[in-house]
C-alpha cells in the first residue's frame, strides 16, 4: 500500500515523439503523439496548517466559525460564508467517522488510477465536524466490494507510512476491521493493519464431469478466439496489447495470448505468464468471452482470481473483446 | 419586459466516437454550415456567437474558440465562450437568450464543439482512461483530485445517497429497462454514434461495473462533435420564419442553479440534486408552467447515467421521488406513455460531445416538437462535480 517515490509525471506514461497514419475510406489522416504539460510548484497556502498537520503531525484539522458553530472539515474557509465572513479558528477533530452516505467504488479507473483500482471514494464526517471529508476507501480483507462500506459505517483515516502533503496520504477503512486498541490509537499508519495477502485459490481434484466441462469449454473458448481475431472490430479492443496469461480451472489449464489485435487460446502450461487468472469453473470465463456476464463483475464477485490487482485492466479489455464482438454481428445483422 | 426569443435554425454533425478525418475546426464550421443552411440566411446577417467548449485540454488549446471566430465567418464580431462543465451547452444557451432578450442583438449563433478523444493512454493503449482522466482535472484540486475523483464517481456519491434516501428504487432491472429502451429510440437518430447498437435489458445487467452502481451500458459515452443554434429576438425571428416557411420554437424559461460543491451541514445534500430541481422549477415559473406534468410533452434530459436520468426527472416534478421507477413499472416513458423522454437516444445512445451534447437535445427537441406537433419541451444539461450544475431551458412550439 505504500506510495513508490515517483516523478511528477511517471515516466511509463509519456509517449515517443512520434506519428502514424489512420486510413479512414482510402484517404490518409496523421495522427501525432502529443502533450500538453506544465509544472507547478503550488503553495498549499491557507491550507498549509491542515496538509502540514497530516504530514507531520498525523493530525486531522478543521476550522469552526465561532458564529454558528458549524465545524468544517476541511477547513476551506477562513472566514464563514454562513454568517457575514466571520473569522474562522482551526482545531482538531477525531480520526474515527461515519459515512455520510454509501460510497461508489472505482473499478474502471483514469490512466492515473489503475494501480490503485479497486478503490472506494466517499465521504466521512468525522467525529466533531458537520461537514464530510472526502477519502479513498480500502478494505484489509481484499478487494472492495459493494455492500462492505454502507451510509452510517464507521471508519477510521489511516496514515501512509510516507507522506508528502497531500490528501493522498489518508485513507480509510472500516473499525470493524481493526482491534480496539488500533481504533483508539491517533495516527495508526498502514504498515500497523493486518493486510491479507492476495492467495492464489486451490482447487479438489477434479471429478470425470469437471474434465468433460472443460474440455467442452475449452472447445467453445478456441473457436471464439477465432472468431475474435477476424473481426476488426473485436481486433480494435486489444490492440496494441500484448499479454500472455496462465489460466487455471478445476478441470484443467490453459493458455491465452493476446497479442496487438490476435486472440489465441491453447492447452499449455505457461512457465512465465504475464499474470495468472483462476476460477474454479471455465464457464465463467466462457460466459464471459460470450458476452453473457462480465469478467469485471466475476473478479469482483471472487469467482474469478487474478494474481495482479493492476492486471484490471486486462480484464476489462477481455469485456471490450466479448462486447465488440457481439456488437459487430449485431450490426451485420442489422445490414 | 423582456423580448422574446425564439429558435429559428438548427444543425448538428454526426457525433463519433473518433473524428479522424475532422479536428474542430471543421466540425464547428460544419454545424454552422447547417444552422445558417436551416435558417435560410447567411453568417453575415448574425450578431453574435456564443460557443460551448468544455474543456481546453480536449481541444489541446487554451481559449479554443479563438480559432473559430474566423473560421466560421464571425470575425470582428462579439464572441463569448461559455464553460459549465457538462452543463456547458445549456449554460451557453442561457447566456445567449439573455443577450437577446436584453436587446443587445437580435440575432445569435449557439455553438458547441468538443474534441474528447484525441486524448490518449499510452500505457494500456486506449483512448478512454485518458479521456476520463482528462475530465478527472475538473475535480477539486486540493482534496479530491489525488484519491481518484471521477465524474462517475462523484455522480455515484450522489445517486447512492438518493438510494440511501429512498432504499428500494434505481433497481438495477429498472434501469437496465431504461437503457434498452433509449437504445430503441436511438435508431430513429442518423446523427447519433451507436444508432445501431440496439441492447437488451439482459445485456445491460450484464454489462461490467465500471465505478459502483453504474454499469457499462448505463453511462454515456464519450464523442466528437458540434451541434449549432440560430436565435432570434421576436420580429427577427418573425421574419426569418416567414421566409424558410418553418415554425418558430420559442425559449419560454429558462433556470439555472449551482450547489455547493462540498458535501455536510449547511453545504450539498447528497441525497438530490437540487440543482435540477430549482433549475427545472425556475424554467417553470419564468414559462409560467404550474403543473409540469400537465405541461410538458417531451423532456431532453442530460442523461450522463441512467441512475441520475431517473432522479433529475423525479427533481424536475415529473415523478415522484420514493416511486421513480414507475418510469418503467407504469410505463411512463414507454411507447404511448405520458411522457417522451430523449426520443434522440440522450447522451448515452446519441453520444456526449461535451460542449455540444445539450445543443444537439435542443436541435432534437426542436425537431421533435415540430413533428409530433406537440406544445412543450424541456432541455436538461447537468455537469461538475456531484451533479452540482443545472441548466434548464422550456422550448414552445408556436
Amino acid at each position: 500500500m505504500a506510495e513508490k517515490k515517483q516523478k511528477v509525471i511517471p515516466d511509463e506514461y509519456i509517449p515517443e515523439v512520434r506519428s502514424r497514419v489512420a486510413t479512414i475510406d482510402n484517404q490518409d489522416y496523421l495522427l501525432q503523439n502529443d502533450a500538453m504539460f506544465t509544472f507547478y510548484e503550488r503553495s498549499m497556502g491557507e491550507l498549509s496548517p491542515f496538509f502540514l498537520a497530516i504530514k507531520d503531525e498525523k493530525r486531522i484539522l478543521g476550522c469552526r466559525c465561532p458564529k454558528c458553530g458549524i465545524v468544517r472539515v476541511p477547513p476551506m474557509v477562513t472566514h464563514c460564508p454562513d454568517c457575514d465572513f466571520a473569522a474562522t479558528e482551526l482545531l482538531e477533530v477525531e480520526q474515527v467517522g461515519k459515512m455520510n452516505t454509501t460510497p461508489p467504488i472505482t473499478y474502471f479507473a483514469t490512466s492515473m488510477f489503475m494501480d490503485k483500482a479497486p478503490f472506494g471514494r466517499g465521504r466521512v464526517i468525522l467525529t466533531g465536524a458537520d461537514t464530510a471529508l472526502s477519502v479513498m476507501l480500502y478494505t484489509t480483507t481484499g478487494i472492495l466490494v459493494p455492500g462492505l462500506i454502507r451510509k452510517g459505517t464507521e471508519v477510521k483515516v489511516i496514515f501512509r507510512d510516507q507522506r508528502v502533503g497531500q490528501i493522498s496520504d489518508i485513507y480509510c477503512v472500516p473499525t470493524n476491521e481493526l482491534t480496539p486498541a488500533q481504533i483508539t490509537k491517533k495516527g495508526l499508519q498502514e504498515t500497523e493493519l493486518n493486510w491479507e495477502a492476495p492467495k492464489e485459490p486451490e482447487f479438489p481434484k477434479p471429478s470425470n464431469e469437471d474434465v468433460t466441462v472443460y474440455r467442452q469449454s475449452l472447445g467453445e473458448m478456441q473457436a471464439l478466439a477465432v472468431e475474435m481475431s477476424r473481426s476488426k472490430r473485436a481486433r480494435k479492443a486489444i490492440e496494441g496489447w500484448k499479454r500472455d496469461i496462465a489460466v487455471k480451472t478445476k478441470g484443467g489449464e490453459f493458455a491465452m495470448y493476446i497479442d496487438d489485435g490476435d486472440f489465441k487460446i491453447e492447452e499449455k502450461k505457461l512457465k512465465s505468464p504475464d499474470f495468472i487468472m483462476a476460477c474454479e469453473d471455465p464457464r465463467t470465463l466462457l460466459d464471459g468471452l460470450m458476452y453473457k456476464g462480465a469478467i469485471t463483475d466475476s473478479v469482483i464477485m471472487k469467482k474469478l482470481w487474478i494474481s495482479k490487482n493492476l492486471e484490471f485492466n486486462t480484464i476489462f479489455k477481455l469485456d471490450r473483446l466479448a462486447r465488440f464482438l457481439a456488437r459487430e454481428k449485431k450490426e451485420q445483422a442489422v445490414e | 419586459m423582456a423580448k422574446k426569443v425564439g429558435i429559428v435554425g438548427a444543425g448538428v454533425t454526426p457525433f463519433k466516437g473518433k473524428w479522424y478525418e475532422k479536428t474542430y475546426y471543421e466540425l464547428a464550421q460544419m454545424a454552422t454550415r447547417e444552422a445558417v443552411k436551416d435558417a435560410g440566411m447567411p453568417i453575415q446577417d448574425i450578431d453574435a456567437v456564443f460557443y460551448g467548449i468544455y474543456n481546453d485540454i480536449f481541444e489541446r488549446t487554451c481559449i479554443p474558440e479563438h480559432p473559430l471566430q474566423g473560421i466560421i465567418g464571425m470575425q470582428n464580431k462579439f464572441g463569448i465562450r461559455v464553460s459549465c462543465g457538462g452543463a456547458t451547452g445549456a449554460y451557453t444557451m442561457s447566456a445567449a437568450h439573455a443577450y437577446l432578450a436584453g436587446e443587445r442583438f437580435k440575432t445569435a449563433l449557439v455553438l458547441g464543439v468538443e474534441k474528447a478523444t484525441d486524448c490518449f493512454d499510452f500505457s494500456s493503449m486506449s483512448a478512454t482512461p485518458e479521456v476520463i482522466k482528462t475530465i478527472g482535472w475538473s475535480g477539486d484540486s486540493f482534496f479530491e483530485q489525488k484519491i481518484g475523483w471521477s465524474a462517475s464517481d462523484s455522480y455515484a456519491e450522489v445517486v447512492l445517497g438518493y438510494m440511501d434516501e429512498y432504499p428500494g428504487t434505481l433497481k438495477p432491472e429498472v434501469t437496465a429497462q431504461i437503457s434498452s429502451q433509449l437504445s430503441k429510440q436511438v435508431r430513429n437518430n442518423p446523427y447519433a454514434q451507436r444508432q445501431l447498437d440496439q441492447v437488451t435489458p439482459e445485456e445491460v445487467m450484464n454489462s461490467r461495473y465500471i465505478v459502483y452502481p453504474f454499469k457499462e451500458l448505463e453511462i454515456c459515452v464519450y464523442t466528437e462533435g458540434a451541434a449549432a443554434l440560430i436565435l432570434a429576438e421576436e420580429e427577427t425571428a418573425k421574419a426569418i420564419a416567414k421566409n424558410t416557411g418553418k415554425p418558430i420554437v420559442w425559449m419560454t424559461g429558462l433556470g439555472e442553479a449551482n450547489e455547493h460543491s462540498f458535501a455536510g451541514k449547511n453545504q450539498k445534500n447528497m441525497s438530490h440534486i437540487v440543482s435540477d430541481y430549482l433549475g427545472s422549477h425556475r424554467a417553470y415559473e419564468m414559462a409560467g408552467i404550474k403543473d409540469p406534468i400537465k405541461a410538458i410533452d417531451i423532456v431532453e434530459l442530460h442523461d450522463a447515467f441512467v441512475h441520475q436520468f431517473e432522479i433529475s426527472l423525479a427533481e424536475f416534478g415529473l415523478v415522484p421521488y420514493e416511486s421513480v421507477d414507475s418510469l418503467i413499472e407504469d410505463g411512463i416513458m414507454l411507447p404511448g406513455g405520458r411522457l417522451l423522454v430523449n426520443p434522440c437516444g440522450g447522451l448515452i445512445y446519441c453520444g456526449h460531445a461535451v460542449g455540444a451534447s445539450n445543443i444537439m437535445s435542443a436541435w432534437s427537441a426542436r425537431n421533435e416538437l415540430i413533428k409530433r406537433k406537440l406544445k412543450r419541451a424541456l432541455v436538461h444539461g447537468t455537469g461538475s462535480t456531484v451533479a452540482q450544475y443545472t441548466a434548464c431551458s422550456i422550448l414552445e412550439h408556436e
